[in-house]
């Protein structure tokens, strides 16, 4: 294998929302609604505010809408001037997937663009189903959507989800971002204390990783992807075929980075960020790696070293 | 100072958006202050506080909440407040607002703002709530009248009469949308004079104005375009029953350039009287 110098890549695309987060009822996306009784929300079983809470909450988060919705919504809420109950409470049930889809794909637009838009829509109301929101603000509300790809999706015959783990290595890649997006940027291992290490001493540091640092292990190449995609190219079909790779998703200060990493370069990584000594990580790299890419690590580790401390990987330097 | 709670009236202001930070924090635009979507700056320890640190360094800010949910019959989230409070004292807020909403039950979080059945339950349930906010925040909340699509048949009493006994049951200030008020007068019937002749002038600390896109059979309060006529209009009326109070454009989708924006906030001056009641 030839040595690859890591070649950073600019950015990622969460900096700013195509769709702010505010207190809007949004318009622009299709969700499609379905009719079915089955799972229909029962009614309130008294007039209390909690009752009638939950069924509201109830009655605009139900899968489908339904005979019972529309019934229950004639009963428990008013007639406008122009639409009727279930017209109005439609508004709701629409506003509430479409807000969600739409935070979905802010987080996700290299997944949305993949998958295209109507398969996304499908695989954003499934996931919004599978996990509703708990917490007050919708930062983290998609944190669940590359293991939801991989494992729970349905699919369909059709299956709109078919190149499911490419898709769910780009849902991780995408979400790496947001994480890098929101971590604390803080105190961090610089050059000076890297190279007042004594040289004796090496074998026991340990660099623990800082909050801004991911390593990530694909699957299929989907930082190609998403660089193509960054910069308005046409992803190429035969970049979705599997070929593994490893990619650093970091930030400095304000900048998000994405860096390929070769196989070496990423175990030597993992191995730093689980805990272990640059020794015993060094070690690893006997264990697990080629005899060109063990080759490669001994040539050019001091280097890489250099590049991971410049770009703010390690929080600090311990020694035992 | 025209309210009862002495907050000042900071001028006319912008809802803080992320296509704009770069701009807001490159060319330090001449605006009178910045409102903030309070959520987008929780549960985070990153850029978005970067930019935060550095528009509130040069300009005031106000934060606008959607996910306390106030009407909510789930117990009052400390967390939530507890973050709130460190927000409002990082960035030294003038005034912290929120919705007379809930925005979900059981713990489950709609994001919505969803209307609460107007009833003396419902009010009673909602005062104590607010007090207790207060308490916490060791000052006034703001409560702001949402857009709403449905009506609960089971209301008691109307928008109006339940926002006017809240603030002065709960002893809390208002954030007056008017366009929220032109979107639910549109969409069940009423005339939005009808709603102003209820508010307590002096507890109305801000106003919102914002577009919206209309449907035909329904009005959705959907913040996109420029602000209508008849929205303006109300502006002026409100603006002059309060004595004045911080005027802020919400714009939140399909937004213009940064200049388009202010501009837009800026038209407020053409309908605000010259010289408010109580003005000097």
């Amino acid at each position: 294998m030839s040595d690859r110098k890591p070649a950073p890549q600019l950015g990622g695309a969460t900096e700013a929302f195509v769709h702010e987060r505010a207190s809007a009822t949004p318009t622009t996306v299709s969700t499609r609604e379905t009719k079915s009784d089955a799972h229909a929300p029962a009614g309130p079983p008294d007039s209390s505010l909690r009752a009638i809470e939950e069924w509201f909450v109830a009655a605009i988060t139900a899968p489908h809408a339904s005979d019972q919705l529309d019934a229950d919504a004639a009963r428990l809420l008013t007639r406008g001037p122009k639409l009727d109950a279930a017209g109005r409470l439609a508004i709701y049930r629409y506003g509430y997937r479409a807000r969600l889809v739409e935070c979905l794909a802010d987080d996700y637009p290299a997944l949305q663009f993949a998958l295209g838009q109507e398969a996304f829509e499908s695989l954003c109301l499934e996931y919004i189903e599978r996990h509703p929101s708990s917490a007050p603000s919708l930062n983290f509300f998609g944190r669940h959507m590359a293991r939801f790809l991989r494992d729970e999706a349905r699919g369909e015959e059709a299956d709109p989800f078919a190149l499911r783990g490419f898709a769910a290595d780009l849902a991780s890649l995408e979400w790496a971002l947001v994480e890098v997006l929101h971590a604390r940027v803080a105190e961090r291992l610089s050059q000076e204390a890297l190279a007042a290490i004594p040289i004796e001493r090496w074998v026991e540091a340990r660099l623990p990783s800082a909050d801004a640092v991911r390593v990530l292990r694909f699957e299929y190449p989907v930082n190609a992807f998403f660089q193509a995609f960054k910069n308005d190219l046409s992803p190429s079909a035969t970049i979705v075929s599997s070929n593994r790779s490893a990619t650093a998703v970091y930030r400095t200060d304000m900048t998000l980075w994405r860096m390929d990493l070769t196989p070496a370069m990423a175990t030597l990584l993992e191995s730093l960020f689980a805990g272990r000594s640059l020794g015993a990580a060094l070690e690893t790299l006997e264990d697990g790696l080629t005899a060109d890419d063990a080759a490669e690590a001994e040539r050019n580790v001091m280097a890489w070293f250099r590049e991971w401390v410049a770009a703010g990987f390690f929080a600090g330097v311990e020694l035992a | 100072m025209s309210n009862r709670f002495e907050l000042p009236n900071l001028g006319i202001g912008l809802g803080l958006r992320t296509v704009h930070y770069t701009h807001v924090i490159d060319e330090r635009p001449d605006v009178a202050w910045f409102e903030i979507l309070s959520e987008n700056f929780m549960q985070t320890a990153g850029k978005p506080l970067h930019f935060l640190d550095a528009v509130a360094e040069r300009y005031p800010i106000v934060m606008h909440g959607v996910s306390l949910s106030i009407g909510s019959t789930d117990p009052l989230d400390r967390a939530y407040l507890k973050e709130l409070v460190a927000l409002r004292d990082r960035t030294r807020a003038r005034i912290v607002s929120d919705h007379l909403c809930f925005t979900g039950v059981a713990h489950k979080n709609t994001h919505d703002l969803l209307p609460v059945p107007y009833t003396e339950e419902a009010l009673r349930h909602v005062t104590d709530r607010v007090r207790a906010v207060q308490d916490f925040l060791g000052g006034p909340l703001a409560l702001e009248n949402p857009s709403t699509y449905v009506e609960h048949a089971g209301a008691q009493m109307k928008e109006w009469e339940f926002m006017a006994r809240l603030a002065e049951d709960a002893d809390c200030a208002l954030l007056l949308d008017v366009n929220n008020v032109f979107v639910s007068a549109f969409n069940h019937g009423f005339d939005p004079k009808k709603y102003f002749d209820a508010i307590p002038w002096d507890r109305v600390v801000q106003f919102h104005v914002a577009g919206h896109t209309n449907c035909e059979t329904h009005i959705i309060d959907s913040h996109i375009g420029p602000v209508t006529e008849a929205v303006w209009r109300l502006l002026g009326d409100a603006y002059a029953r309060a004595g004045g109070a911080s005027v802020l454009l919400e714009w939140d989708a399909e937004i213009p350039s940064f200049e388009e924006t202010h501009a837009e906030a800026l038209r407020a001056r053409e309908f605000l009287p010259a010289k408010p009641r109580g003005a000097t």
